[in-house]
């Protein structure tokens, strides 16, 4: 325990400035939210591709339907919290060199805003297959375009798979690195946000896939339903043993998260309902009875604690000059 | 060669001439649209550096509970600070911006370039003096050492208005080597300065002082980090959680492959 400790607390700088609150509202939450969820259905889709049987089909398109549109509303989100929204571009081009391309490896945002837009081709792609394949698009050229690209060898679509997965865990994981990018003491020293937003976001994606399956008809006791909830019980377990060392790291910095209104949040919202409920019910779903109800449950409660986490991280160190509701 | 501030907070009279002479050149509004609410912190109204105040004296009054034990100002005193953006020499609002909009001028001051920001807010989290902040037309705004006048060979307009001298502006090496000589003269009146700004400070201030306290008295930061000292090992910890997802989600899927392969085979074998 001494030595979990000792590693938690490497690097942690106790002195570090409380920089001014950068205002992160809502929309800023949302994104880190749903950033999560499409990388990490993109990452499940692809892996259940790679490593699954034809049973789990559905699973796989349903990860692929789901990532494009939610990346399409992350953008929305990044780009309406910009103080000045119609210079979004300015991200990606720089505007008194147009069209020379605005990239700075070590800002995470800039970072973070071309791994937006490289996930945002992957899935696009993904999503525009699963819609040719299932027969909602019958324009030849694309028809043809997807018939290619599934004669194309197994190696192509591994790397096309791992590579888009890639873009999808680095969106899901770089809203983490981006808040510990900060001048604010419990940000700047909780250096495992990364590694827990990703796990999160993980275990919040495996729980929306079994939530939809489940809405579709699909049945408890089905292959991909097992496998989907199999992996979501070690993404829970690894996103407590994160955030556990996190917390014990960080010891009373971070108070913010930990303490008053914020604090019952936190181990109400985020570690009874969002983390050890799903556990539970996930193993009370063996009993066969209530499989059905305790799973749906879990996924439902799993996702309420995944949004509560980003909520709790992103305001709580801003209170109170930013109020929990500002957007 | 780069230009700055020398502070010497011990001749700071708290006048806020510089306040005052800042937000006339810079034609920057009053907070607040010019209603005053009291902070009830001395003689300080403006609390912090903000979009519209790039110049802040602080007051800091140090006085004992009981002074009726310590007689009349013993152990008494009223220190003053004119804060301002220290234009780091490793600055993290320059680092963490994406859009290029916060640039490096021929004066190695750090400058906001209005018509590139976009309002992301990096730049507020990231600087670990609390200096950048956002303003009502949703852009990043702070000091800009008078970027204009320095263009047109005058000192900032804080420098000029300082009435004793507390804000010097120059070249930074000549500053410190000023600096340095005024740390000696007042430790041998017994006086216990020092220069907050020097390389332990990420890398270095352009805009230092001379404080006869510890820093967090002023309301600076002991010991500031940059915000893209924590982004490798940020990267690389993710990294690692990404590997324990994808390694247990392939488990996952396997052992179903296993149990059904499994299964199979008890049923065509008839085994038990």
């Amino acid at each position: 325990m001494t030595a979990v400790i000792a590693l938690a607390q490497f690097g942690v700088n106790p002195q570090s400035g409380i920089a001014n609150a950068p205002h992160w509202g809502w929309y800023v939450v949302l994104y880190f939210f749903l950033g999560g969820l499409a990388g990490g259905c993109y990452f499940i889709a692809s892996l259940l591709a790679l490593l699954g049987d034809p049973r789990d089909r559905p699973a796989i398109r349903l990860g692929y339907l789901i990532a494009f549109p939610l990346v399409v509303i992350c953008g929305i989100l990044l780009i309406i919290d910009l103080g000045v929204p119609l210079r979004f571009w300015h991200m990606l081009i720089e505007s008194q060199h147009v069209p020379k391309l605005m990239f700075k490896g070590w800002s995470p945002i800039s970072v973070g805003s071309w791994a937006l837009t490289a996930f945002g081709f992957f899935a696009f792609v993904s999503f525009v297959g699963v819609l040719v394949a299932s027969g909602r698009i019958r324009k030849p050229l694309l028809v043809r375009l997807d018939a290619r690209a599934r004669e194309a060898p197994r190696p192509l679509a591994v790397l096309w798979g791992i590579l888009g997965a890639f873009f999808g865990f680095f969106l899901a994981g770089y809203t983490g690195v981006l808040v510990t990018a900060s001048g604010e003491a419990v940000w700047h020293n909780a250096q495992l946000l990364g590694a827990l937003f990703l796990t999160s976001a993980a275990s919040t994606s495996y729980a929306l896939l079994l939530l939809l399956l489940l809405r579709r008809g699909a049945s408890c006791a089905d292959p991909t339903l097992t496998k989907l909830a199999r992996a979501d019980r070690w993404a829970i377990a690894l996103e407590i043993l994160v955030l556990t060392i996190m917390l014990v790291g960080l010891g009373g910095l971070a108070r913010p998260f930990i303490t008053g209104g914020f604090g019952i949040v936190f181990w109400l919202g985020v570690v009874l309902i969002g983390l050890l409920a799903p556990l539970v019910l996930h193993w009370r779903a063996h009993h066969p009875g209530d499989a059905h109800r305790n799973v749906k449950l879990a996924a439902t409660c799993t996702l309420v604690g995944g949004l509560l986490l980003r909520f709790v991280i992103v305001m709580s160190p801003q209170w109170p000059t930013v109020k929990p509701w500002f957007l | 060669m780069a230009k700055g501030f020398f502070t010497d907070t011990t001749i700071c009279i708290g006048c806020k001439a510089c306040q005052t002479a800042c937000h006339e050149w810079n034609e920057l509004p009053a907070l607040n649209g010019g209603v005053t609410e009291l902070s009830g912190s001395s003689y300080d109204n403006t609390v912090n550096l903000n979009a519209v105040d790039w110049r802040h004296v602080r007051f800091i009054e140090q006085f004992p509970d009981d002074r009726a034990q310590t007689g009349f100002l013993q152990g008494s005193r009223w220190l003053m600070m004119s804060d301002v953006c220290k234009h780091c020499v490793r600055a993290a609002c320059l680092e963490v911006c994406p859009t290029g909009a916060i640039i490096r001028t021929e004066f190695d001051s750090v400058y906001i370039q209005q018509d590139v920001c976009n309002g992301c807010r990096a730049c507020i989290s990231a600087c670990p003096f609390h200096v950048p902040d956002i303003g009502d037309d949703g852009k990043a705004h702070k000091c800009t050492l008078c970027y204009d006048r320095l263009q047109n060979n005058l000192e900032p307009a804080c420098a000029k208005a300082c009435p004793t001298d507390s804000i010097r502006f120059g070249d930074v090496d000549e500053l410190m080597a000023i600096a340095d000589q005024r740390v000696l003269d007042l430790k041998a009146q017994g006086i216990n300065a020092y220069v907050y700004g020097k390389e332990e400070i990420v890398g270095g201030l352009n805009c230092f002082y001379l404080l006869v306290d510890e820093p967090e008295v002023y309301g600076l930061p002991a010991k500031p980090e940059l915000p893209s000292e924590n982004v490798a090992a940020g990267l690389g910890l993710s990294a690692t959680a990404a590997a324990a997802i994808a390694i247990t989600g392939i488990v996952s899927f396997r052992k179903s492959r296993m149990d059904d392969m499994a299964a199979d085979q008890q049923r065509t074998t008839g085994a038990p």
